[in-house]
């Protein structure tokens, strides 16, 4: 599903110059991985740069998908409509605070992937995530009257209801109390594995990651820099 | 798993409209303001506009409603043929002219009985397309008169009456006195011709210069006088009118060259084209004023408003949305509030028309002026206000194009 090697990314200048060194990384489909790592060790520079919206200093290879798109050609010739057209087609993004448009409704934001794509709006998959997420009920409402957990539970959906290939998700239940984050981040792998997506999940949880038995991507920090491993 | 569909161009373009529309309703309060602004200045202006174009038409209305604004009078006589008269008539800005005698011929004494007579009417001549007579049903020919209301008034005569027309002569130490029956055919409003004059045939004023100037004349009765059968006709001036109000100085420059002496309403023409001109002034003034100080109410609104929907636009563009389309999304905001304000403006300015009109009706100083304005100065105003709303959106794109969608990331 994702092969990438050699990938650094540095951020800032002369003595604030952090570097981000992620040597290897493959996932399958139905993968999800964890990112920890200490505060400002680069966890959402990673996050960036395998979402394509941040250009690597340095990429191997970096393929997704079984036709093994080359990302790092179209990285390397920073061509910006190719790039966004995959973000928006074989990505999925779920932010920290949602990060739902505050003038759609629940079922538009969910929508607009799939809008954005020239999909039809009705899905299966979307509607049993939805039934499963308990957010049939707040179809018609805006992100405002929303708790936070529903607002999160509404942004996975928006981040799966294109079928995405990966799915990147940065620190989704910071904001939730432990047992609502331990019920999304069950759903979100569940679904992971149901809609054989790979998924990359930043978190701080360490609780949480440790209940799920989730494989890791561990932050070394390096001078410069960090390094993402996997942990043995 | 994964889809591979090729978005539909023209979709993801209703999409983003009805995306901009939700986003606009949602944000209702914040884009009521921004399209009340505009509001504020067009509805202003229109009205301005609208009355100065009121004021101008009705001042010009007045000058060409009034044909002796149209006139020029030749100040000295001289002798005319009607080769020279087909000259001035062939001039593009001369719109009727016809040959005039000599001073003292152009009068006669019309009798309508022992009481009610007039010695020494003035006698002009007329013939079909003449400006003072537009709207008379008849154009006098032969022995039919058009009475000035001031002569009909003191002569007591309507339409449908006879009347004796008179010229004396002093003639080898004799006194003689031509006379004929002249029919009342039309009368001229005061306001049109204020002195006691008739309109006659050309023919007839020539036929009593040529009885004054000795001539024996069946048609008046004298059958004493010379007989010359080849009286060569000449002019000693001519009635002058010009096509419109714009061609007069034209007219009066074209006879001048010939020094010939000229009087015109040139100076009141001139007056309404410097009234024309600094009403159009003054209006310029407030409207760059209004606008320039619109664009910048408009452009810091919106300015504030991508910088406070930072995130969202971030978002979008997470999504997939490129820079075009976040453009468009802005654009067409902008567009749509800016068609709205117009919309609201325009109403406004019905309004605002209907009670001006309403007291300008009433109002003795400003009869007949009304605030109006045509579909083509609705549509220059239009385009107008979509220029600023174009500099709006081109600034708040430009606000808007350096978003990135890595944004909502790190302000999420």
């Amino acid at each position: 599903m994702l092969t990438l090697s050699e990938l650094r990314v540095t951020r800032g200048h002369g003595s604030g110059r952090h570097e981000v060194h992620l040597p290897r990384l493959e996932l399958a489909a139905g993968d999800m991985l964890a990112i920890v790592g200490p505060s400002g060790c680069g966890k959402s520079t990673l996050l960036e740069a395998l979402g394509l919206l941040l250009k690597p200093s340095e990429l191997g290879r970096y393929a997704l998908g079984p036709e093994a798109t080359d990302l790092a050609a179209l990285l390397r010739d920073a061509d910006e409509s190719a790039l966004a057209t995959i973000r928006s087609r074989d990505l999925g993004f779920l932010l920290q605070n949602g990060g739902l448009l505050p003038f759609l409704s629940v079922r538009d934001n969910i929508a607009l992937p799939r809008r954005l794509l020239g999909l039809p709006v009705l899905s299966d998959r979307v509607d049993h995530a939805c039934d499963v997420l308990d957010l049939a009920a707040l179809l018609d409402k805006r992100p405002a009257a929303l708790s936070i957990g529903e607002r999160q539970r509404t942004a996975f959906v928006r981040a799966m209801a294109h079928e995405p290939r990966l799915l990147l998700a940065d620190e989704p239940t910071a904001a939730l109390d432990p047992q609502a984050g331990e019920k999304l981040f069950g759903l979100i792998l569940t679904l992971v594995q149901e809609l054989d997506m790979a998924a990359l999940v930043v978190s701080h949880d360490r609780a949480l990651v440790n209940q799920f038995e989730l494989p890791r991507l561990v932050a070394t920090l390096t001078p410069g820099g960090s390094r993402f491993e996997p942990e043995s | 798993m994964s889809q591979s569909p090729s978005p539909v161009r023209s979709c993801r373009a209703g999409l983003i409209l009805r995306l901009a529309i939700q986003d606009l309703w949602h944000d209702r309060q914040v884009s009521l303001c921004i399209a009340a602004a505009l509001v504020a200045v067009i509805a202003p202006l229109l009205l301005l506009f609208g009355l100065k174009h009121g004021v101008v038409n009705q001042l010009q209305r007045e000058l060409l409603d009034d044909p002796r604004n149209l006139e020029i009078r030749m100040l000295t006589s001289g002798s005319y043929d009607e080769s020279w008269l087909d000259e001035v008539r062939a001039h593009p800005g001369v719109g009727f002219a016809i040959g005039q005698t000599r001073s003292l011929n152009t009068q006669a004494d019309l009798l309508r009985d022992r009481q009610h007579f007039l010695e020494g009417v003035e006698l002009i001549p007329t013939a079909a397309g003449d400006p003072l007579l537009a709207g008379q049903a008849r154009h006098p020919e032969s022995t039919g008169v058009v009475l000035s209301e001031p002569a009909a008034r003191r002569l007591g005569v309507s339409v449908g009456d006879r009347l004796t027309l008179a010229a004396s002569r002093r003639l080898e130490g004799q006194q003689e006195r031509g006379q004929l029956q002249v029919e009342v055919i039309g009368l001229l409003a005061a306001a049109r011709f204020a002195r006691p004059a008739a309109f006659v045939d050309l023919s007839l004023l020539i036929e009593l210069e040529r009885f004054r100037d000795g001539h024996a004349s069946s048609l008046l009765g004298v059958e004493h006088g010379a007989q010359r059968g080849d009286y060569p006709v000449r002019f000693a001036r001519a009635r002058i009118f010009a096509r419109e109000g714009d061609a007069v100085a034209g007219v009066v420059e074209a006879l001048e060259a010939q020094r010939i002496e000229t009087a015109s309403r040139l100076a009141e023409i001139d007056n309404v084209r410097a009234i024309s001109r600094v009403l159009g002034l003054i209006f310029g003034v407030i409207a760059a004023t209004a606008l320039v100080g619109c664009l910048a109410s408009m452009a810091g609104a919106f300015m504030a408003n991508v910088d406070r929907k930072r995130r969202e636009y971030a978002v979008l563009r997470l999504l997939g949305f490129q820079r075009p389309a976040i453009a468009a999304f802005i654009a067409l905001q902008v567009g749509l509030l800016t068609l709205l304000a117009f919309g609201v403006g325009l109403g406004l300015f019905a309004l605002g028309s209907a009670i001006f009109n309403r007291a300008l009706a009433t109002s003795h100083m400003a009869a007949g002026v009304v605030s109006h304005i045509t579909p083509a100065h609705a549509l220059i105003a239009l385009a107008l206000t979509l220029g600023v709303a174009l500099l709006v959106a081109v600034i708040g794109v430009l606000r808007a194009f350096n978003i990135q969608p890595a944004e909502s990331l790190r302000e999420a």
